[in-house]
């Protein structure tokens, strides 16, 4: 080997440890930049060494343009590296001042009120089954809300709900019943409607309030029986409730109904027990097992005639259940009144 | 209605549970509210003997008596009452026992003298009103038994809630006849013993009845020489149990037989009825009239009343007359037994604010077929307790006697209504057991009569309604039913889909859904200026600050608003989605009603400071909601918000028009009025009209447009102009400019330059494309220009 070539030789090996050597002297990416510069850089060390490959024999310049290669790759894969090392430890520095568990920018969370949530639910287990939503005045007048309804001025069933009067013909609606004599003046059947709303009542106690919200349904038909009634409503009790849920029917007496009845609900709190795991008797049901939820019946056939129905060709159903009185048991509200004060910490919970 | 088990059992003999009987009279249609002790509050007061009684050696009327009360040792009691002697059997209420009252008996020491106990009066233990001394026992009872025990008083007493249809369960008769029906069970009437004494009735007295609507039936007897007095302790004491005050044995006679058979009957002092004779008839309107309780009232023509030859002498079915009463000294009774029009006496009660035990039965409707049993039965126990000599027979005029009602049933009918399928017979047997007769020639339409006592059985459904009762509803096998649709049907797009979808965007930008009533105080409206005319009232309110019907959701929010500021809570950011009212003339229901959506903002803008910055809700922020709504939620077009004037409540007022329609209006309560809700802070309001939102919704249709192909070119621009020129007027100036490549305008900055309160600088920036090319710098600088010019031409700008 001729000396021009050793040194030529030796030269780049210098240049490979020097770089190796100074492996640890780039403390950040662009002091590792400035060290490629000076290596690869098209004026830099490497560079500078090339000029010398022209000088040597023509014989040696296989094996020296070889080691150049060499050198270079070689540089190349220490800078690569160091650039590596020097990322992770800029990223492992970024990621050690990122604090996960600062407070999120949250959206306010808005809420829907109980009595809409459990009327939504209530709907749409009835759309499901069929029925149609139907809407009317809340200010009604005596006819569409008592006499339309089997309700003469001198009943004694006018106890039963004591009313707000607008005028002696106008009165707050005390039901939503009147809907199913709108409804039914409306078209012929078959009828299937759910009318869902605001009621009155002139009435204020720990477990009365003057407003309360009703869903009433009807359905009218030919052929329709108690046993559908009785279906429909284990139904959407079921679903409302838990399937475990069991369905009371009681014969009660309702002026557009007959027969009528109340039904019951397995008390949700004791699981129809009747007494708490404690033995104590359950509150919610005052021990019975059952809680009173709605009121139900075949429609009257006074109530088809008023309407323009035949009561010989048609049979129907109807129910009205109270909206909060559900909405308590479901989310275990105690007190009645607090569904009309609005209190934010209260609403904020049904979100 | 309070129903004792012995009494019932004098009817039926029911031997099982107590429990068992109310849930089985609750599974037939009679709920159960709950079982009593009637007796409850003497229930440790014991049957005791005073043994010694002396003078108290310091007192002129105490006395200190020995007494046994049956045990080991005998008891010291000092006593004041002047009838206390040796040998008498008392009621004793010993140390620890609570009395009705409350009063719990204590060792005492009176006038130095020790005393274990009390010896009670009649008052004492609420018997009677009856103070004049202790309560003398008989000597049969045991020393030392319970006194609830020693006489035989009733333990269990059951409450039931009864529905208006069942006038026949106003007594123990009725609930004698569901019991014996429930359990087949025999049913005894009580025996009549009924003893004349000569002389003939219709030679004393003679009824008259003007209507026989109003009256179908008038049955009187005559009983004379009665002695008023206390009535015998038996009939005390089962009317105490229900809760009736005893009064006299003539009273208690006729209260009797209104609960064991639910017949009212009414007391004359015969002495005092002029021309022997008895008129049923109506009042004249404006009349006057004396009921015995001492007040004057003035009747209609719609009361009926019960005259004697000359004057009324009391109000039909409700309340006697003051001038016919049975006073302590009279000597002869006019007892009525009759039947009235229900509707008239329900209305005379309620119009007179008079409910009684009587008018109650007889708005209801009572057994006509029994009234005579019933004044029967009563004549003798009057005679037995007082005893007066019951002159024979009975004065009777029945202008409209009582016939069968006779009903078809179709037993298919009936089991396809109720979903069963049972035998014929079950339906005979339910039939038969309530005292109907059953004719079954026709097997597919049987004549079925309905007894007297069973008013509510008018019609063939609801003999339908006796099948599936006693058979029990709850039997009823549950299906679902197929719901059949006409093809025009279906609405797909209701009222109630419309509300449910602005009610999910109230919730899911941040709002809480409140419900506040629908009626308001006048004040509430008042104090917001609002006007008086059109407000829809109500007649009869529970109190004043419920008294009309919304006209503005505002006043529910800002009471809302107020309970929230009470309970410390400051962020408030409710909606309401409800009706307004107003007073319509031309309306069947004389209300036109407007669903209405309110919002309220008030306080921080965020829940928390960090990480958004302290700032509270400002104009933008209701606005911004109201935008959102319009234009995201219901993709309608762009709304206007224009300045209002002279709001009553509202500075400043904005006015939202959508399409040129006034869809609402947004602003800020005035802060004099924001007071009253206790808001320290600036409370923003928006209330919009939902029909009207509603109606602009379902008119509108979403199209789709094609993306934009080509590139956009941006230009901003700097408009200098006075503090008082809108962003809104500037902005229509540059979209009213003509230019088509325009398409859209933003506002990107807002600045006000230090020292120049009255200029405003509003920067635009002002997006170009076109659909059908690259636009060239030059074409959008050209373009650009244009609306620089259009904006100096018409506004007061500069740039
Ligand atoms: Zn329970």
């Amino acid at each position: 080997m001729n000396d021009a070539l050793k040194s030529f030789l030796e030269g780049l090996d210098g240049l490979a440890q020097d770089c190796e050597s100074r492996k640890g002297q780039a403390c950040s990416l662009k002091e590792l930049e400035e060290l490629r510069i000076e290596f690869l850089g098209r004026k830099g060390k490497l560079a500078k060494a090339m000029t010398e490959l022209g000088a040597l024999d023509n014989a040696d310049k296989p094996a020296g343009g070889k080691k150049a290669n060499e050198v270079k790759q070689r540089i190349t894969e220490l800078m690569d590296q160091m650039e590596a090392e020097l990322t992770a430890a800029e990223t492992g520095r970024v990621l050690s001042r990122f604090d996960p568990t600062m407070p999120g920018r949250k959206p306010w969370a808005g809420s829907l009120h109980p009595v809409t949530l459990v009327m939504q639910e209530i709907t749409s287990v009835l759309a499901g089954l069929g029925f149609e939503y139907v809407a009317g005045p809340e200010v009604e007048n005596d006819w569409h809300n008592f006499e339309a309804l089997n309700i003469p001025p001198e009943h004694p069933a006018r106890d039963m709900q004591d009313t707000l009067y607008v005028s002696d013909k106008i009165v707050l609606r005390t039901h939503t019943s009147g809907m199913q004599v709108r409804s039914m003046l409306k078209k012929q059947p078959p009828i299937a409607v759910i009318a869902p709303g605001k009621v009155y009542r002139r009435d204020s106690d720990l477990t009365h309030t003057p407003m309360f919200h009703q869903i009433e349904g009807l359905l009218v038909d030919r052929n329709v029986s108690m046993g559908d009634l009785r279906g429909t409503l284990t139904v959407f009790v079921r679903q409302i409730f838990g399937a475990g849920t069991n369905v009371r029917f009681r014969p009660s007496f309702f002026p557009f109904t007959e027969p009528s009845a109340e039904v019951d609900i397995s008390c949700v709190m004791c699981g129809g027990k009747g007494h708490q795991k404690d033995g104590s008797p359950c509150r919610v049901c005052k021990g019975t097992g059952w809680v009173e939820i709605l009121g139900c019946g075949m429609v009257d056939p006074n109530v088809f005639k008023c309407v323009g129905y035949d009561p010989e060709q048609y049979t129907g159903f109807a129910f009205g259940l109270g909206i909060e009185r559900v909405a308590m048991l479901k989310y275990g509200i105690g007190d009645l009144r607090m569904f009309f004060e609005n209190d934010v910490r209260f609403l904020e919970q049904f979100a | 209605m309070l129903v004792s088990l012995n009494w019932l059992r004098e009817f039926v003999p029911y031997e099982g549970e107590v429990q068992a009987l109310g849930d089985k009279l609750t599974m037939l249609g009679l709920e159960l509210d709950g079982i009593v002790d009637p007796f409850a509050p003497v229930k440790d007061v014991v049957v005791g003997r005073v043994v010694e009684c002396e003078e108290h050696p310091e007192s002129d009327h105490l006395h200190v008596c020995t007494v046994d009360v049956g045990g080991p040792e005998t008891l010291g009691i000092v006593c004041g009452a002047p009838n206390v002697a040796k040998g008498q059997t008392v009621p004793v209420a010993m140390v620890g026992t609570t009395m009705p009252d409350g009063l719990v008996i204590k060792k005492a020491k009176l006038r130095g003298v020790k005393s274990c106990g009390m010896i009670c009066s009649e008052r004492e233990l609420g018997f009677s009103e009856d103070h004049e001394g202790i309560w003398v026992l008989g000597d049969d009872l045991k020393v030392g038994d319970k006194l609830v025990d020693a006489l035989g008083l009733e333990r269990v007493v059951f409450d039931f809630d009864i529905t208006p249809n069942r006038a026949d369960c106003l007594s123990i008769l009725g609930f004698a006849r569901e019991t014996a029906l429930a359990f087949d069970l025999p049913l005894t009437l009580p025996r009549l013993n009924l003893v004349e004494s000569g002389g003939d009735v219709n030679e004393q007295i003679t009824i008259r009845i003007d209507d026989p609507e109003l009256c179908p039936l008038y049955n009187a007897r005559i009983i004379r020489d009665v002695t008023t007095k206390k009535g015998p302790d038996w009939m005390r004491f089962k009317l105490l149990a229900l809760g009736q005050r005893p009064i006299s044995n003539i009273v208690d006679c006729t209260n009797y037989i209104m609960f064991e058979l639910g017949q009212p009957l009414h007391s004359f002092d015969y002495d005092r009825i002029a021309g022997k004779t008895i008129r049923v008839a109506p009042a004249s309107d404006g009349m006057k009239f004396t009921t015995l309780d001492g007040t004057e009232r003035t009747l209609t023509g719609a009361d009926l009343l019960i005259w004697d030859g000359d004057k009324p002498v009391g109000l039909a079915g409700v309340m006697g007359g003051l001038n016919s009463e049975m006073s302590a000294e009279a000597r002869n009774v006019l007892l009525e037994a009759a039947v009235f029009r229900p509707g008239t006496i329900r209305k005379t009660a309620r119009r007179l604010a008079l409910p009684s035990d009587a008018s109650y039965r007889f708005e209801r409707g009572v057994d006509q077929v029994m009234n005579r049993f019933c004044i029967d039965r009563a004549a003798q126990l009057m005679s037995e307790t007082s005893g007066g000599k019951v002159v024979a027979g009975v004065a009777s005029n029945e202008p409209r006697p009582w016939k069968d009602r006779v009903h078809g049933y179709r037993h298919d009918r009936c089991m396809r209504l109720l979903g069963l399928d049972l035998e014929k017979d079950f339906a005979k047997r339910v039939f038969e057991g309530e005292g109907c007769a059953v004719d079954d020639t026709n097997p597919d339409n049987w004549s079925v009569s309905s007894p007297s006592h069973r008013l509510d059985l008018e019609r063939e459904v609801d003999l339908y309604e006796e099948v599936g009762r006693v058979y029990g509803l709850d039997r009823i096998p549950a299906v679902l039913p197929k719901v059949a649709k006409a093809l025009e049907g279906g609405v797909a797009d209701s009222e109630y889909g419309f509300i449910r979808s602005i009610k999910l965007w109230g919730a899911g930008v941040g709002l809480n859904e409140a419900i506040n009533y629908s009626f308001v105080g006048d004040e509430d409206l008042d104090r917001l200026q609002l006007p008086f005319d059109g407000r829809v009232h109500i007649a009869n309110p529970l109190s004043e600050d419920q008294n009309v019907m919304r006209t503005h959701l505002a006043p529910g929010l800002l009471n809302t608003l107020k309970y929230n500021m009470a309970h410390g809570n400051g962020h408030i950011r409710v909606f309401e989605v409800a009706k307004r009212f107003f007073a319509d003339a031309e309306s069947e229901t004389e209300t036109r009603e407007r669903l209405g959506l309110g919002i309220l903002l008030y306080g921080p803008r965020h829940a928390a400071d960090w990480p958004w910055g302290a700032a509270d809700v400002d104009y933008l922020d209701i606005k911004g909601h109201v935008e959102h709504l319009v234009r995201n939620h219901l993709k309608l077009s762009e709304p206007e918000f224009e300045l209002a004037k002279d709001h009553a409540f509202l500075e400043p007022c904005v006015e939202v028009r959508i399409d040129g329609a006034l869809a609402g209006l947004v602003g800020k309560v005035k802060a004099e009025m924001a007071d009253f809700y206790h808001a320290r802070k600036d409370v923003w309001l928006a209330e919009l009209d939902l029909d009207v939102l509603k109606g602009l919704s379902e008119a509108h249709a979403i199209r789709f447009a094609p993306l934009p192909v080509f590139p956009p070119s941006r230009r901003d621009v700097t408009v200098i102009g006075p503090a008082t020129l809108t962003a809104g007027a500037i902005r229509k100036v540059i979209e009213g400019a003509g230019v088509d490549i325009l398409e859209s305008v933003e506002l990107v900055a807002e600045y006000v330059p230090e020292g120049k309160q009255e200029e405003r600088n509003l920067s635009f920036r002002l997006t170009y494309r076109s659909a059908t090319k690259t636009l060239k710098d030059k074409q959008v600088d050209k373009e650009h220009q244009r609306v620089l010019e259009a904006l100096q031409a018409k506004l007061p700008v500069h740039f």
